[in-house]
């Protein structure tokens, strides 16, 4: 059965509504799917696909075409945020993402605050908004999607991460003035991207694991600012996924207090055991990734089988994909949600 | 318990309480009060750090106290070390770490770093997305035993197995041993490589690097 439009499906599962089955979607950003392989033939390259809008609208429809993902996902890294909050990017290799090469701070009480109406109008914002909406016009029923990176993962590109992690419990004020600060930017940047025709927003912060910080700081941290930016992203009338990276089980208490339309998490975490335990209703997930690189397409459809069966609500990769994913095993995972 | 003994559990007890200044006002006690500084170190701060790690493994430390109770620990070490007698078995051993080209992840890095330091190592620490020549430079620049790499990325795992690739090619692969170690490495990769030890978290990689240089 496949009666509703990819859009409209994954608009009904966000909004907790009946679907037909599953949406199977990757939302870029931390989880890209631009892989080495989905960009070979199309005469791009990368780096230099990453601020170019008509390259982008080109390798995303790309992406949707040779995986089978029912979503266009854009960008294809985590830098953006930094980048326009200063910090010196290396935009990588054909097999490397961009990444932070310096951070801007050496610590909290460093950062100053700019005025994030003008930050909106640097960088890379507005070639992403511009290919998002070509897209969007181009392909009315299929949703597109904008990957950000969450509060505390920016925080820690800009400032030193060492230092910042220790400024969480040392330096309290400036670290919640320069989350205050990213979090405005993330809230403005989002405004962009939603205004150009993205639905959806979904916001990864690795960073921000329950592994690296504890439930305490989770709490105190993560939580709070990952849900200003929801709440201003559901203002907006869009619809908005959080991806937590990790184990779950120091911060499993947090994880109703999210305001998100629904919860992402990498492959350790039982899905149908955290609906089940937390009562949260959407969950997304979780195909791991590495079984994605180095497993056989058979083992992929086994993997993707039982967590259809289990009523996973969204199927996606679990994390962040290596760019030397196989396009094969990443079909073989989105055909086996399609046929059910 | 005698005064030493009583100044080597009070530093202790600053490092898990990530209390800096305690442990800065101790090590200066220590050595005006002329004990032995290395002993201050070694049952001390380094006992603190154990225990830290302890604490890390059980959860009930994270990362942000981690890291604080490190900055305690060198806060004592950086007054202490002026004062350590110079002894014919305390020779200081050299360790070359950093993260490998393509990859930028460091905090697991960092956690081995101060582990290695803790138990008495000299590091050098290159930093992230390292290219495998600057590995084998700087060991032998700063005359290390070990080089010890890390990676979380299965497409920096080529960029591992390169260092090893530059020690043999320059015929320097019995110069050093290499200890691996990172999300994605399994002993099975360390010896397909032909690394010297993998190791799977921090206390363990300061553990084995030990034994390396016994
Ligand atoms: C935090 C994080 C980030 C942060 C990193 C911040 C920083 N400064 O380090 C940010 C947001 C920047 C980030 C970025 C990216 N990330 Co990331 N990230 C993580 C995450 C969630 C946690 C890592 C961590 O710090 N853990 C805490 C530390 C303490 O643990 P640890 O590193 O494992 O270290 C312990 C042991 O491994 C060992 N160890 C570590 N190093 C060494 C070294 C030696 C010598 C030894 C002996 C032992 C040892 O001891 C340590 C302590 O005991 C992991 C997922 C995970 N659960 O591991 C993903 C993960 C590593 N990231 C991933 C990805 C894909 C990315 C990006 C490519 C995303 C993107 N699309 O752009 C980029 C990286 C770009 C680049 N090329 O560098 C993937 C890698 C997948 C793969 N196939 O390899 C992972 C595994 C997530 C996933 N499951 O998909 N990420």
């Amino acid at each position: 059965m496949n009666d509703l439009s990819p859009k409209e499906r994954l608009l009904r599962v966000l909004s907790n509504q009946t679907v037909d089955r599953a949406p199977v979607i990757c939302p870029g950003g931390m989880m890209n799917s631009a892989t080495v392989d989905v960009i070979e033939g199309l005469g791009l390259s990368f780096p230099k696909v990453h601020p170019d809008a008509e390259a982008m609208t080109r390798l995303s429809s790309a992406v949707e075409e040779k995986t089978g993902f029912e979503n266009f996902g854009i960008p294809y890294c985590m830098t953006v945020e930094a980048e326009v909050l200063g910090s010196e990017i290396d935009f990588g290799t054909p097999v490397c993402e961009p990444k932070i090469a310096k951070e801007r701070y050496a610590s909290a009480a460093d950062v100053e605050v700019r005025d994030v109406k003008q930050l909106v109008r640097e960088g890379r914002v507005e070639a992403i908004a511009r290919a998002g909406q070509t897209i969007a016009e181009k392909n009315p029923d299929v949703p597109v999607i904008g990957s950000l990176t969450g509060p505390i993962s920016t925080a820690a590109s800009i400032v030193d991460p060492m230092t910042f992690l220790k400024e969480l419990r040392k330096d309290k004020t400036n670290a919640h003035r320069v989350l205050d600060y990213v979090t405005d930017f993330l809230v403005a940047y989002a405004g962009v991207l939603i205004e150009s025709g993205f639905p959806v927003i979904t916001i990864a912060d690795p960073t921000a694991t329950g592994e690296i910080l504890g439930p305490k700081m989770f709490g105190d941290y993560a939580v709070p600012y990952i849900n200003r930016l929801v709440d201003a992203i559901h203002g907006r009338g869009a619809k908005a996924i959080v991806h937590i990276c990790g184990r779950l089980d120091s911060v499993k208490k947090h994880i109703p207090t999210l305001h998100g339309d629904a919860v992402s998490t990498d492959a350790m975490v039982n899905l149908k055991a955290l609906k089940a335990e937390t009562g949260i209703p959407v969950v997304m997930g979780n195909v791991s990734t590495f079984a994605l690189q180095l497993q056989e397409p058979e083992t992929i459809r086994k993997v993707t089988e039982k967590l259809v069966e289990d009523g996973i609500d969204i199927i996606s990769p679990a994390c962040g994909l290596s760019t030397k994913t196989p396009v094969g095993n990443i079909a073989a995972m989105t055909e086996v949600v399609k046929d059910r | 318990m005698t005064r030493e003994e009583e100044l080597h559990k009070g530093l202790s007890e600053a490092v898990v309480d990530m209390d800096e200044d305690l442990a800065k006002e101790l090590a200066q006690a220590v050595v005006d009060e002329g004990f032995d500084a290395y002993e201050a170190i070694d049952k001390g701060l380094s006992a603190g750090m154990e225990e830290v790690g302890r604490l890390y493994e059980e959860e009930e430390y994270f990362i942000p106290e981690l890291l604080l109770c490190s900055d305690a620990m060198y806060a004592g070490i950086e007054i202490l070390k002026p004062h350590i007698k110079k002894r014919e078995d305390a020779v200081r051993h050299t360790v070359v770490i950093g993260v490998v080209e393509g990859d930028t992840h460091d905090i697991g890095k960092n956690l081995v770093k101060i582990m290695l330091e803790s138990a008495g190592f000299n590091v050098i620490d290159l930093g992230r997305d390292i290219p495998a020549v600057e590995f084998v430079k700087a060991a032998e620049e700063h005359h290390a035993e070990i080089i010890a790499l890390a990676t979380l990325m299965t497409t920096a795992m080529p960029a591992m197995r390169e260092v090893l690739e530059v020690l043999e090619k320059e015929a320097k692969r019995g110069n050093f041993k290499v200890v691996v170690g990172g999300g994605p490495i399994s002993p099975a990769f360390a010896e397909k490589i032909g690394a010297d030890v993998y190791a799977v978290n921090a206390a363990e990689a300061a553990r084995l690097a030990r034994e390396l240089v016994a």
